[in-house]
């Protein structure tokens, strides 16, 4: 794939030398970069949450201390640090267990990691707010009812939490989405990476840049579309917002 | 309190401790089936807190409690905190009564007849068929005809009270609480619950209501109960208690000089 | 470079310290500058939105920079404007070769979408009766702007303007992508020689943790300060 003498439309396009696939492959890449990320936000976040909220104040300290370090540190910063660091603490374990080094984890799993951990701060902040706003009153009356913990939480805490943190998730997922971009240092191909190697295999940054935002676009604006159906089928108690 | 009827509600020396305030110091009371016990007191005095003892959504420091044949499973740990025993005997009392709230708290995220149906669904086990049909009926009971597929927010202060009321009668309770149902209501709003009460208490429910309700109280109630600074202070059948031979004490709540 | 000054271990750190201390005031510069650079393109948007071919532009300002990373954004243009001739030819040609710069103007386009967005909601949150009680009493459209609309933006808008100076102080780190030696680019500076990786990264994010904590301490004083009914 040669650059100056190809035309334009050429390069952009799905023949042989043009960089279509690779552009759309890395949008899906970087769509289930996101997703992982997501996921793992969501798991760590509610356990966050939990800590937060528990009795014991070390473990609820702890969790305060993670979200304060993890929101005050920049997302770059995690990234490289979890790229870098990871080898070197993977070989040191193995060494403890006398095993000898796994060497590097996949990009895909340090980068989705690195962004779910910051997630996952910003998660925990979204879940703690949403179970505070269950009004105490609707919670006993579940428990007068002779719910129990698990039929509570199913069936009158999560519909209402989940009404009051979809606005805020839709937030953060559009920052991992965002935020996955950053993987790219790390040499994984997807959408960030793809547009950099195109831009200087071909040397036409700017086509290739402005390419790779409005699959971004497409991206961010498919998915803040999901979430606002999402959000007036959880809210049709609520009326109208 | 009669002795042919069946006892649904027996509780002995209720003890209720917030910090270092005696809320509740030790209250015995019985209810035979078919009972409406009327609760008075001035704001602060424990009513209150005493019914929410006996469905132990607060835990009573001391005191017990049995509710249609089955034991509140109550204990008490090492420095004399009380603890729940046996979650799934707790849940099995909880079962046999229903509360209704002073705010409704009907579940904002359930439509009337969703919320109707949960528990009989939810802790009960009734096919959901068969619950719907069951809310149908109550609603109809409780005048609602024609709310089912409402929201909550919808509904006036009175409709909501009147859902909640059905919501309490969907498992049929052993034993049905009523904490200040009246008191969040516009005056407009509060004949139309009493009068479902009233309705209630005419075909045999065995009832408690704090209220603040006097003439409800003496009218319908076949016993009323003073409770002040966390002690039962009279308690008798209405004529006895709205009568010349009242407890000065409850005359003097009943008309302050 | 780092490897020859440094005695053992501490020394190694302590030069590495000072070194990612003193790129501080270039991350503080390049922070300073977009903050003010894009809370006044901010202003300009949210004007812009109140007519109709303005609110257009503006909308499309705002989804296209909040719709794609920041990262990209500098990337486009660092490389992407330096590849095209009239920009490469043009007069502003010595800018558009600063790296410094083009971080400088993709972050100040960038955080001014997010913050026309808070300044907007904030509008919104006006209580309109407040408004027109002071339409009633006859005041002027610029006094009604300036007595009570702004003052009111400012209050309801902080927290969340305070949250997106936190965060474009954290993104002032992409700068490092583009050769600006910031807190960021002196680290990873230092490990290109040292390759000391874990060490040097906990350093730099250790200052970014203070940097951040110090700016946030600042804004909770100014919500404090500008609450009618808070302390004091």
């Amino acid at each position: 794939m040669i650059g100056d003498d190809v035309a334009l439309p050429v390069l952009l396009g799905f023949g042989h030398d043009g960089w279509a696939l690779a552009l759309i492959a890395g949008a899906g890449l970087t769509m289930a970069l996101s997703l992982t990320a997501m996921a793992i936000g969501t798991v760590l976040g509610a356990l966050l949450t939990v800590a937060q909220m528990s009795r014991r104040g070390w473990l609820a300290a702890l969790a305060q201390g993670y979200g304060l370090v993890l929101r005050g540190v920049p997302e770059l910063l995690v990234v490289l640090l979890l790229y870098f660091g990871t080898p070197g603490l993977l070989a040191a374990i193995a060494a403890l267990a006398g095993l000898p080094a796994p060497g590097s984890p996949p990009a895909f799993l340090t980068g989705s990691v690195a962004i779910g951990l910051v997630s996952a701060a910003y998660q925990a902040e979204v879940f703690r707010g949403g179970l505070l706003a269950v009004p105490r009153g609707q919670v006993e009356a579940a428990i007068a009812a002779g719910m129990g913990p698990f039929t509570r939480f199913r069936r009158v805490i999560a519909p209402q939490v989940l009404h009051h943190v979809l606005p805020p998730l839709g937030n953060i997922w559009q920052f991992n989405l965002k935020d996955s971009a950053l993987v790219a240092i790390t040499g994984l191909a997807e959408l960030m990476r793809v547009s950099l190697v195109a831009a200087g295999s071909t040397r036409r940054p700017f086509a290739f840049f402005a390419a790779a935002m409005v699959l971004y676009l497409v991206l961010t604006s498919a998915s803040s579309a999901v979430f606002r159906f999402a959000e007036a089928r959880a809210g049709r108690w609520a009326g109208g917002r | 309190m009669t002795e042919t009827r069946p006892t649904v509600l027996r509780a002995r020396g209720i003890t209720k401790r917030f910090g270092d305030r005696e809320v509740l110091r030790g209250i015995d009371l019985d209810a035979a089936r078919g009972d409406v016990v009327s609760i008075l007191g001035g704001s602060g005095s424990g009513k209150s807190t005493f019914l929410r003892c006996l469905n132990l959504l607060e835990l009573p420091d001391a005191g017990t409690i049995e509710i249609a044949g089955s034991p509140a499973p109550l204990a008490h740990d090492a420095r004399g905190r009380a603890r729940i025993a046996n979650p799934r005997a707790l849940n099995a009392l909880r079962a046999k009564t229903a509360m209704v709230f002073q705010n409704f708290n009907l579940w904002s995220h359930m439509t009337v007849i969703d919320n109707i149906a949960a528990a009989p669904v939810h802790v009960h086990g009734m096919a959901r068929a068969e619950a719907v049909a069951r809310a149908h009926d109550l609603l109809d009971k409780v005048g609602m005809t024609g709310f089912a597929g409402h929201w909550p927010r919808q509904l006036s202060g009175g409709q909501q009270q009147r859902v909640a009321i059905a919501r309490a009668l969907a498992t049929d309770p052993d034993l049905m609480l009523f904490d200040e149902p009246t008191s969040a209501l516009d005056p407009e709003r509060v004949r139309e619950v009493l009068d479902l009460m009233r309705a209630l208490a005419g075909e045999g429910r065995t009832m408690l209501i704090v209220t603040h309700e006097m003439a409800f109280a003496r009218d319908v109630s076949s016993h009323v109960v003073h409770v002040r600074d966390g002690v039962i202070e009279s308690m008798g059948p209405p004529a006895l208690m709205f009568g010349p031979d009242a407890s000065p004490v409850f005359r003097g709540f009943l008309s302050p000089p | 470079m780092m490897g020859e000054s440094g005695t053992g271990e501490s020394g190694f750190l302590a030069d590495t310290a000072l070194a990612i201390v003193a790129a501080v005031p270039v991350t503080l510069a390049l922070f300073v500058a977009c903050a003010v650079g894009a809370s006044l393109l901010a202003g300009v948007l949210v004007a812009a939105q109140q007519g109709r071919v303005g609110g257009l532009v503006a909308r499309a300002w705002i989804f296209v920079f909040r719709g794609t990373p920041l990262l990209l954004q500098i990337f486009m243009v660092y490389y992407g404007l330096a590849a095209l001739g009239p920009v490469r030819h043009g007069p502003l040609w010595p800018a558009f070769r600063d790296p410094l710069f083009c971080a400088f103007l993709a972050m100040t386009c960038c955080c001014s979408a997010y913050i026309a967005e808070v300044l907007r909601a904030a509008l919104a949150a006006i209580p309109p009766g407040q408004i027109e009680a002071a339409r009633a009493c006859g005041m002027a459209r610029w006094t009604l702007g300036r007595r009570i609309v702004v003052p009111q933006m400012v209050r309801l808008a902080l927290p969340a303007y305070g949250n997106e100076l936190v965060m474009m102080l954290k993104s002032t780190s992409l700068a490092s992508s583009v050769t600006v030696l910031d807190v960021t680019g002196v680290a990873q500076q230092v490990i290109a020689h040292s390759y000391r990786t874990v060490e040097v990264f906990c350093l730099a994010a250790a200052v970014y943790l203070g940097l951040t904590a110090a700016l946030t301490w600042l804004l909770r004083r100014i919500e404090r300060r500008l609450d009618p009914a808070g302390g004091r």
